[in-house]
């Protein structure tokens, strides 16, 4: 796991399981007047891999798999997805399916037709529409218009309409908004069959546990720029060494020398942050401090994005 | 474009949209032209003259102006109306290439006010001459006359419907964009032709309007007096110029603009 230092614009690789980059994302920019929704943003996604692509609301991840897709123009750098930019791509729906934020309904059209359309729009056979909407769970809403369904069942259908052309890469915008309890779940099952058919899935999303259980990587971003990259479970890790020792105001002060944050919980133990395992370790044994115990302690992965973007900071 | 075009028309059929419109004009068209042939020769209502006039039966066969107004309508809502509902993401997903969504939705804005314009002129043309033989009154109209208005209805719906297409396209906030053609063909075209009749048959209301033979108005604002109607290949020309020329402006827009 890298962390970008202050002001660095780090290129993040995550390459997943065969190492070759499908989505390519780099220095990326978009400014909308006075907000810039993207500031030389790169970071490419291996191929097979299930990547959470995090940040607070306004972090520029909409607009970020917006150029993406093509439908915003970036000011400059460029975004490809095996190497050509969506609208370059052959077969583009059997290559790429998408589920926007956004991305909408017309109300009066049923569900069938929803997708009718779409399969008209990309040369796809109409017989896709039924099986779709089968995975998805919605044959029986088929006739129904989309103006009444739930706001879980139009997330279920956006799915459905980026499963169309049985994609190879799925890029997925907050997929799990308005889903219910049992809907979050479906879509847990749903994101983990994708990944274990070797699919490439690109989802955004704030649910972060559910990022957690689902994803094998992760990109953060903030105000437009990447802030980390790297797997869930590095991220999730090392975040603090918990100590306990007999002589802890004395490792206590020499940790603190060295720069460590160290914190005394409650029940004498000493929490170490801004120092490893090994770091900790090796400074006691150089000292003649005894170590009753040392561990790391895993934070969650909710823990470590607010770290990161320092989002627990920011009002509402 | 055929994938892009077969899936514009799929969008005007699994609609009530397109035929909603379509009805409406349908209804004003017949209610006009009844309420114009009724009262054709009696002095009362909108004073039109007796059916066994040309003028009055002129008047009654081109009650279309309201429908020429609606077909524009459609083609607005046919562009403006994918970002109205947020569908224009999906659209331009399956075909990022802008010029042919939106060279797919002009065909199909005038295929469906070519079959607006169909159905208003042959609602028109019944009524009118229905109620000429109820009264026994021969045809006051050469039948090549009644046909040229009835084409002007519907060649002048499907264009004035793919200038609508492309003015939607250019606006894209849906009410908006149908406030605005309303207001051109209620008020822009009105003060205008009627401060400047020299340039009034090249308004697109207008140059449709008089191709359909429409000067009472027809659910719409009469055609100002001392307008001289173009010939009609003409006006023909003045409308498909408009509706290229928007349709450029909304291409040149189109491909400069991010969809949000």
């Amino acid at each position: 796991m890298r962390v970008a230092a202050p002001g660095a614009l780090p290129q993040a690789r995550l390459d997943g399981g065969s190492g070759a980059a499908v989505i390519e994302v780099g220095q990326l920019t978009k400014r909308f007047g006075a907000v810039t929704a993207a500031d030389r943003l790169s970071f490419r996604v291996g191929a097979g891999t299930v990547t959470g692509f995090l940040g607070p609301n306004g972090a520029g991840k909409t607009t970020t798999l917006r150029m993406l897709l093509g439908l915003v123009r970036p000011d400059c750098g460029q975004a490809t997805i095996w190497g050509k930019r969506y609208a370059e791509l052959g077969d583009r729906r059997r290559a790429v399916g998408a589920v926007l934020e956004a991305c909408g309904l017309h109300p009066g059209r049923t569900v069938r037709d929803q997708l009718w359309v779409r399969c008209a729009a990309a040369g796809i056979a109409r017989s896709r529409a039924d099986a779709v909407l089968e995975v998805t769970g919605l044959a029986g809403l088929a006739g129904r218009r989309a103006g009444s369904l739930s706001l879980g069942e139009r997330q279920r259908l956006g799915l459905a309409a980026a499963l169309l052309g049985d994609p190879e890469v799925l890029i997925l915008d907050e997929p799990g908004n308005g889903l219910d309890p049992a809907g979050v779940a479906w879509l847990r099952g749903f994101l983990r069959q994708l990944a274990g058919e070797g699919r490439t899935v690109l989802v955004s999303s704030h649910l972060l546990a559910e990022v957690a259980q689902t994803a094998g990587q992760v990109i953060v971003i903030d105000h437009g720029r990447l802030i980390s990259a790297g797997p869930v479970s590095q991220l999730t890790t090392g975040q603090a060494v918990v100590v306990r020792t007999p002589r802890a105001a004395e490792l206590r002060s020499a940790l603190a020398a060295g720069g460590a944050a160290v914190r005394e919980l409650a029940d004498g133990r000493l929490e170490i942050t801004g120092a490893g395992t090994e770091q900790v370790a090796t400074l006691a044994a150089a000292r003649g401090l005894p170590i009753f115990e040392i561990s790391e302690q895993a934070g969650s992965l909710e823990d470590a994005f607010l770290t990161l973007t320092g989002a627990e900071r920011r009002p509402g | 474009m055929s994938a892009t075009l077969r899936a514009e028309f799929l969008k005007l059929l699994t609609t009530r949209t397109a035929a909603g419109l379509a009805g409406l004009a349908v209804a004003v068209t017949a209610l006009i032209a009844t309420l114009e042939s009724a009262t054709a020769g009696t002095g009362r209502g909108m004073a039109i003259p007796s059916l066994a006039t040309s003028a009055g039966l002129r008047d009654a066969l081109a009650s279309t102006g309201f429908a020429l107004i609606i077909a524009a309508v459609l083609g607005t809502v046919i562009t403006a109306g994918e970002f109205r509902h947020k569908t224009a993401t999906g659209t331009y997903l399956d075909q990022p290439d802008r010029n042919r969504v939106l060279a797919a939705k002009a065909i199909a804005a005038t295929a469906a006010g070519i079959l607006v314009g169909l159905a208003a002129s042959a609602t028109a043309t019944g009524i009118g001459l229905g109620f000429a033989a109820a009264r026994g009154y021969p045809l006051a109209l050469p039948a090549a006359t009644i046909a040229r208005y009835g084409a002007g209805a519907v060649l002048g719906a499907g264009l004035l419907a793919a200038a609508g297409a492309g003015a939607g396209s250019l606006i894209r906030h849906q009410i908006g964009a149908v406030i605005a053609v309303f207001a051109w063909g209620f008020a822009v075209e009105l003060v205008v032709g009627g401060t400047a009749t020299a340039v009034a048959p090249y308004l697109p209301y207008t140059a449709a309007a008089l191709m359909a033979g429409v000067t009472s108005g027809g659910g719409m604002p009469p055609i100002p007096r001392g307008v001289t109607a173009l010939p009609f290949p003409a006006a023909g020309a003045v409308l498909a110029g408009v509706a290229v020329l928007l349709a450029a402006a909304a291409a040149a827009a189109a491909v400069r603009r991010d969809i949000t």
